[in-house]
């Protein structure tokens, strides 16, 4: 039970700290409305800020990211609660929703902490490193990635043997293990829900072998080897450490599938696929890039050029749905497809298989309000009310949901999908007040 | 003494990066004369970097700070002004070139995803619209020039009367526009019907009130003599406006396929998508088009988008979605319906996916080919004919007797886009309108206080139109509502003792960012804050050295050139 609760009220509630939470909450912010950022994990920024560069510009996502979150965290008007989740929202009156977040501690007081990483040298425990997506470790003293915000340590309680190491060696006695979670009642005027969405999970296709088979990777733990804060310094297949040179991307794994209960299009694989190929083959010049497809969807502005210049860079695109992975004893994969263009089954091999999964929803939302209160679609995503004239409208009147939450899209339709949650966010708090 | 410099060199992810070896750049500069320490950093915008440096220059007293990184335009406000802005609230003006609003969704009936009506969506808006008293809605209206900058637009708008003071008595509107001796194509239902110079909107168009097409009337006077209303004294008005900031909303054209392409103008069973969705509306029970039962319809996909050989490379993005979706609707209202989709690769993204699937349930026959090797309609003994080499089926040759063939045509800028012109608004290689950045500032123009939105800054559907409106109506409005604007640290500033208004500076400038004004005794460049971008184009016109760019004067450039070479 937290030992304290803490009463506060904020114009509106931003739940997530994305992209587009971190938009919406700017643009509510920059005309004078008290913001808080509810943020599930450790630092603000989303999967933006852990991505590569970003298509159609090839620009790198981090520097778009970065002096955005630095706007953000800066901003007078906006409060952000880390490492916290929403429980509850309740209509109190006509006007004001009570939200009950949960602010879980993080043994390390952030005010005082300089990011100086002497208690990550000196805890003794390895684990996986949720931010490089498993492709290496972290210590359970850690601070999240480098361009965290806020960069301050932390100490993951469930993985720490509380040796006290990272207590002797901190130079400023910022690590607290009394902390205890804290519990806000917050009355709200207005919520926007910008929850993002979840990865599809590969093991979930078993005849791809990913989780069995080391050299297949998803297409995120790629976006993490081709980012500026990767973690090695080159491309490396995980299962020898081998710089791979046949290169393959397994496109709409776990979208358009029924089979695996999602039978919508994740309206950005193709693209990302396309921009890490263009990528690979600046990092790898002697590298083939193959990308398996079933239809390339290069739909958006500058999309198509995009796709042609990674024709004209000699990316290799084979119309064909994987079928099935195998792995040979080198470590190599043979994959199974059906070559649409010459109408055979055929096999290919290649050294490294690169899986490009989808956007799922992220179903959190639904239980912070009372049962069944917000609608989710038949995907579940966050049902849009009015989806052609009023898009971030949702099925609870003053709660509006922006980006990724209602459905598959990309960073730019996500930034203008906050810019119109917090458009109508705006006349919203104009009308009731 | 030595000064004691500290150097910061920074990554930018890999914008610097992966063009230049920082780590190279650092070693040849950290044995420098005064240099006291060098860094590289991933990202020295980043919050912690930041702190980093004001640790340094207070751990280690620096007299002076370098850091390489990406132009200051990018991150850095340096200081603001403020400049009084229009008042509290937001009255709206509204311009519609044409006499009716509802834009191009009251030309479509069924929408997907709702299954709305194009009607049902702008009459919606459009009580929302008159609900509100202040918006002023201007319709057979444009704006015809332009002057003054963000916070102050004082735009002239051109207004053509309807020419009929108010609704006609009960059905006399009817027998006037019956005894009107002009027919011209009705570009509503995209040609395929005709329309009097007397016409009424459609019922998915506002304002209900009739109008007359003053350029194709002949000024017979019939309609007059039997409707009192009609007044020809009407005169065009021009209106002069001042508003703070302006929202860019005009639009798409369809792409109009060329003479014979894919059979267009030489077979008439040759139609657009716009087209199709009109006949599919003006028909009830039956699907007659040129008083032939359809049974067949050929869709041919991409057609004006991802051209090999015309300009428009791009994808149009909302075709594939919408042509499924007439056919799905189609085969709901007629019987005997058979669909045969020539594509070049399905692209129903994200959600849309299910319309797709829903499609080949219903027997939807689907044929594709790559851009080399496009469909060909032609005309055997009286059949019109589509032929493809399917590479679905291994490159099977398949031909389809259609008795309509859809052009599933794209979205192309508008033809006339000179109000564009008139704010200077910059288009992309697309020739659509260009936001400063798809992902920082997707709704903001380089021109400061101008917004743009929906399917003018390239292809989209309702939904992302709407959602890119209502983003640069957050935006618009945040432009007036502060009451103050940021400006740009670098900008032009000029040595009013040196200048002799010689008019160059005033000529290159391409923001009309300078004027003219009287100083004591001459002449003089002055410039308009809120307006320069700090490009510079102005400095080297200017004979007698009298513009200097605030933070790179030529005292400046000179002093960094001297050093670089000492």
């Amino acid at each position: 039970m937290p030992e304290k609760i803490i009463n506060a009220s904020y114009d509106a509630l931003v739940i997530g700290g994305g992209i587009a939470g971190g938009e919406a909450a700017l643009n509510l912010a920059n005309n004078g409305f008290k913001v808080l950022i509810v943020e599930k994990d450790l630092s603000i920024g989303g999967k933006m800020i852990l991505l590569s560069k970003v298509f159609p510009t090839l620009d790198c996502s981090a520097c778009i990211t970065t002096p955005k979150v630095s706007e953000i965290s800066r901003h007078p008007g906006i409060t952000i609660f880390t490492g916290s989740e929403v429980k509850s929202i309740k209509r109190k009156s006509e006007t004001i929703f009570e939200a009950e977040v949960i602010k879980t501690p993080r043994y390390v007081i952030g005010e005082d902490c300089t990011g100086c990483q002497l208690c990550e040298q000196a805890c003794p425990v390895l684990v996986h490193d949720q931010f490089q997506y498993n492709l290496v470790g972290r210590k359970a003293a850690y601070i999240p990635f480098s361009i965290a915000s806020p960069r301050v340590a932390a100490i993951d309680i469930e993985n720490c043997t509380l040796c006290g190491a990272c207590e002797k060696v901190c130079p400023t006695k910022c690590i607290d293990f009394t902390q205890k979670s804290e519990e806000y009642h917050l009355d709200i005027k207005t919520v926007i829900i910008a929850t993002g969405f979840k990865l599809f999970d590969p093991l979930m296709i078993p005849r791809y072998g990913y989780g069995i088979y080391k050299n297949i990777i998803t297409s995120m733990q790629m976006e993490r080897q081709l980012a500026p804060t990767r973690p090695y310094n080159t491309i490396l297949r995980p299962g020898d450490g081998k710089v791979p040179d046949r290169i393959a991307y397994v496109l709409c794994t776990g979208s358009r599938d029924v089979t695996v209960g999602n039978p919508i299009c994740s309206q950005i694989c193709c693209m990302y696929s396309i921009k890490q190929a263009q990528l690979l083959m600046g990092a790898l010049p002697m590298a083939d890039v193959t990308i398996y497809y079933i239809n390339i969807r290069s739909f958006g502005k500058g999309f198509e050029e995009f796709y042609d210049q990674a024709k004209g860079m000699g990316v290799n695109f084979v119309k064909g749905k994987i079928g099935k992975i195998r792995e040979k004893e080198d470590g190599n994969l043979i994959l199974r497809y059906e070559d649409i263009n010459e109408n055979i089954v055929k096999e290919a091999e290649h050294d490294m298989v690169v899986l490009s999964v989808g956007v799922l929803p992220n179903t959190d939302s639904a239980a912070f309000f009372p049962d069944g209160e917000l609608k989710l679609d038949p995907f579940s995503f966050v049902y849009q009310s009015d989806p052609l004239s009023s898009p971030s409208k949702t099925s609870i009147e003053g709660v509006f949901v922006a980006g990724t939450a209602t459905g598959p899209m990309d960073i730019p339709d996500s930034i203008l999908s906050a810019g119109a949650s917090s458009a109508e966010a705006i006349s919203y708090l104009n009308r009731k007040l | 003494m030595n000064k004691k410099i500290g150097i910061y060199i920074c990554h930018c992810g890999g914008n610097i990066s992966d063009y230049v070896d920082v780590e190279k750049v650092k070693q040849s500069v950290e044995n420098e004369d005064g240099v006291f320490l060098v860094k590289t950093t991933m990202f020295a915008c980043g919050d912690a970097n930041q702190k980093e440096m004001v640790d340094d220059i207070k751990k280690n007293e620096l007299d002076g700070v370098v850091v390489a990184s990406c132009s200051p335009k990018l991150h850095l406000i340096t200081f603001r002004a403020a400049i009084e802005l229009s008042d509290m609230g937001c009255p709206v003006t509204l311009i519609e070139r044409e006499h009716f609003i509802g834009g191009r969704v009251a030309q479509w009936n069924l929408l997907f995803t709702t299954s709305e009506t194009g009607k049902e969506v702008v009459t919606k808006l459009y009580n929302e619209l008159i609900e509100r008293d202040n918006i002023t809605l201007l319709t057979g209206s444009e704006v015809i020039a332009s002057a003054g900058s963000i916070g102050d637009f004082k735009l002239k708008i051109k207004k053509t009367p309807r020419y009929i003071k108010e609704e006609c008595h009960k059905g006399k509107l009817q027998e006037a526009i019956n005894v009107c001796p002009v027919v011209v194509a009705d570009s509503f239902n995209f040609d395929i019907t005709e329309r009097k110079a007397i016409y009424h909107n459609f019922p998915s168009e506002y304002p209900q009130e009739p109008v007359i097409d003053i350029k194709n009337c002949t000024r017979c006077g019939e309609c007059e003599k039997i409707c009192p209303s009609v007044d020809f004294s009407m005169k065009e008005e021009t209106i002069e406006i001042n508003v703070g900031s302006v929202l860019m909303a005009t639009g798409f054209d369809s792409y109009t396929p060329s003479e014979g392409e894919f059979g267009y103008n030489h077979f008439e069973n040759v139609v657009t998508l716009p087209q199709f969705k009109r006949i599919i509306e003006l028909n009830d029970k039956k699907l007659i088009f040129k008083g032939k039962e359809i049974k067949n319809i050929a869709y041919i996909y991409c057609v004006g988008s991802r051209q090999i050989k015309g300009e428009n490379k791009y994808c149009s993005r909302y075709c594939c979605t919408s042509a499924i979706f007439a056919a799905i609707h189609t085969k709901s209202k007629f019987e005997n319906i058979n669909n045969y989709h020539f594509t070049r690769g399905i692209r129903t993204y994200g959600k849309q996916e299910v319309l797709y699937a829903e499609s080949l349930k219903k027997g939807d026959i689907y044929l594709q080919s790559y851009e080399d090797d496009p469909p060909v309609v032609n005309q055997v003994n009286n059949k019109i004919l589509v032929r493809i080499n399917d590479i679905l089926t291994a490159k099977k040759e398949m031909s389809v007797e259609a008795d309509l063939i859809v052009l599933v045509t794209g979205m192309v800028p508008r033809a006339d886009n000179s109000v564009a012109s008139l704010f200077k608004l910059p288009k992309g290689r697309d020739r659509f309108f260009n936001e400063i950045h798809m992902k920082l500032r997707p709704v903001e123009t380089v021109i400061d206080g101008i917004t743009i939105c929906g399917a003018c800054q390239g292809p989209k559907n309702i939904m992302e139109s709407v959602n890119s409106a209502l983003s640069a109506a957050a935006k618009s409005f945040s432009y007036v509502s502060k009451g103050e604007l940021e400006l740009e640290p670098i900008i032009a500033k000029i040595e009013k003792d040196i200048c002799t208004w010689c008019r160059a500076c005033a000529e290159a400038c391409p923001f009309d960012a300078i004027k003219m004004v009287k100083d004591e005794k001459k002449d003089v460049a002055a410039i308009n804050n809120s307006v320069c971008k700090g490009c510079g184009m102005c400095l080297p016109v200017c004979p007698s050295d009298a513009i200097n760019l605030i933070a790179y004067s030529n005292r400046e450039i000179e002093s960094m050139i001297d050093a670089l070479a000492g």
